[in-house]
């Protein structure tokens, strides 16, 4: 097995932060349609890239220009393979994959089609990242990007932030993609109306007192009767 | 009045089937057939397009049914009719196929519209060394902190009990509320 997909379903920024999570080692592969891309990661580090193309195998970027270009790609495939011989080559990158991220973004007209899968709005509710940062991380935020930043955990979407700070909606929406993509914010998931979650409670009833049987008491005979039949299958289940 | 039933469903590929076969009491029921779309070939031969069925029996007079359901949506009318009455159930998803999220939305979606029952997501295939982590993959699936998202291995029988039993806690957690009892003392952790 292997982790796969395209760049619409996970972006490399996303894929960087998951390596540096892990931390992964193993060798990443791309494949647009007519460059091939290698990235080798070793515990969570970008060590070494570059870009071929397809029908000559010649090298079109290595090293840190090759990871921007591919961040630039907005579709390829891509297959992560795990191994450890990665551990084996020598460090070509000059920076880390966060000020990669930024250094792409910075090319880009549009950073806000970086991660597609995430719509931010100003109705958006944001959270500083738990991901850890690389210690050593030579990235470096502009003003904007930390105005928002020092907002994020104070105010509950991103309307009060820019009311807060006076930045722009557009270039609000801007900002929080590149903050997003290299990892620094997330964006908060709707929060489930848990009241509207129930359990079937008279499927719970039933089976409890036929299995309680004719020494069903007063109180088994209500909800004491699905707490029952609840323990029961735990039990049995835990014994498995 | 409906079986004693938990549902374990998740996009296509997620792995359902094995899921149920790992716990079952009895050699799981299944309904697979060839897959004849292309891509779908790619990830595997044979696909549930009704159900997958296994039991755990409780006592000797009481079953719990585990309901697989079938993973593509176009076999979504399938998934209302095994979701009525259920106790709760499993959403799988594929943590090396960051490709099937946009699918296992739907499915949570559709699936919170078809019943209020209580539910857990699984995220299996974490023995990969390239698999996502649980956090990322519940950040993906825009997971509120309130639905336990798990680490899953289909074929471990040890990983596929851990799944039930939040599963179970959680019903019991909610069953709690409903009846306006508090505590969890009354309930076995």
């Amino acid at each position: 097995m292997a982790l796969d997909g395209t760049l619409r379903d996970m972006s490399l920024s996303d894929l960087f932060q998951v390596f540096r999570m892990g931390p992964k080692t193993g060798i990443l592969l791309l494949t647009s349609d007519e460059q091939r891309g290698i990235i080798y990661v070793a515990a969570g580090q970008l060590i070494d890239a570059a870009i071929m193309a397809s029908e000559d195998r010649s090298i079109l970027a290595s090293h840190d220009e090759a990871v921007i270009l591919m961040l630039l790609w907005d579709d390829a495939r891509f297959t992560f393979r795990p191994t450890q011989s990665v551990l084996d080559r020598p460090l070509r990158m000059k920076h880390d994959s966060e000020w990669l991220v930024m250094e792409s973004l910075r090319r880009r007209d549009d950073p806000t089609q970086v991660i597609s899968y995430h719509t931010i709005t100003l109705d958006t509710q944001l959270q500083l990242s738990p991901l850890p940062s690389s210690a050593e991380s030579g990235v470096s935020l502009d003003v904007n990007q930390w105005r928002i930043l020092s907002q994020v955990s104070s105010a509950p979407d991103l309307r009060t932030i820019c009311e807060a700070t006076g930045i722009d909606p557009t270039q609000a929406i801007r900002t929080v993609a590149e903050l997003l993509a290299v990892g620094l914010v997330e964006i908060v998931p709707p929060k489930l109306q848990t009241s509207k979650v129930h359990v079937h409670e008279e499927t719970l009833l039933h089976h409890g007192r036929a299995m309680l049987g004719s020494g069903l008491s007063a109180e088994q005979g209500g909800h004491a009767a699905g707490r029952v039949l609840l323990d029961a299958i735990m039990r049995r289940v835990r014994g498995l | 009045m409906q079986p004693l039933k938990i549902v374990i469903t998740g996009s296509y590929s997620a792995g359902k089937t094995q899921f149920i076969r790992t716990i079952s009491d009895i050699e799981t029921v299944s309904t697979d057939y060839a897959v004849t779309l292309d891509e779908e070939r790619e990830l595997k031969r044979e696909t549930t397009v009704a159900l997958d069925f296994g039991t755990i029996a409780i006592n000797d007079k009481l079953n719990l049914y585990l309901f697989g359901t079938p993973g593509q949506e176009r076999f979504d009318f399938m998934w209302e009719h095994l979701a009525l009455g259920a106790l709760g159930y499993v959403v799988l998803v594929d943590s090396c196929r960051p490709g099937h999220f946009a699918e296992t939305q739907r499915l949570m979606a559709r699936f919170i519209e078809i019943t209020d029952a209580p539910f857990v997501v699984a995220a299996n295939k974490q023995d990969d060394p390239s698999a996502l982590p649980v956090s990322y993959v519940r950040r993906r699936l825009g997971i509120p902190l309130e639905i336990p998202v798990l680490p899953c291995v289909a074929t471990e029988r040890l990983s596929v009990k851990t799944v039930l039993l939040s599963l179970l806690r959680h019903i019991a957690s909610r069953y709690q509320e409903d009846s306006g009892e508090g505590g969890a003392e009354s309930v076995e952790d």
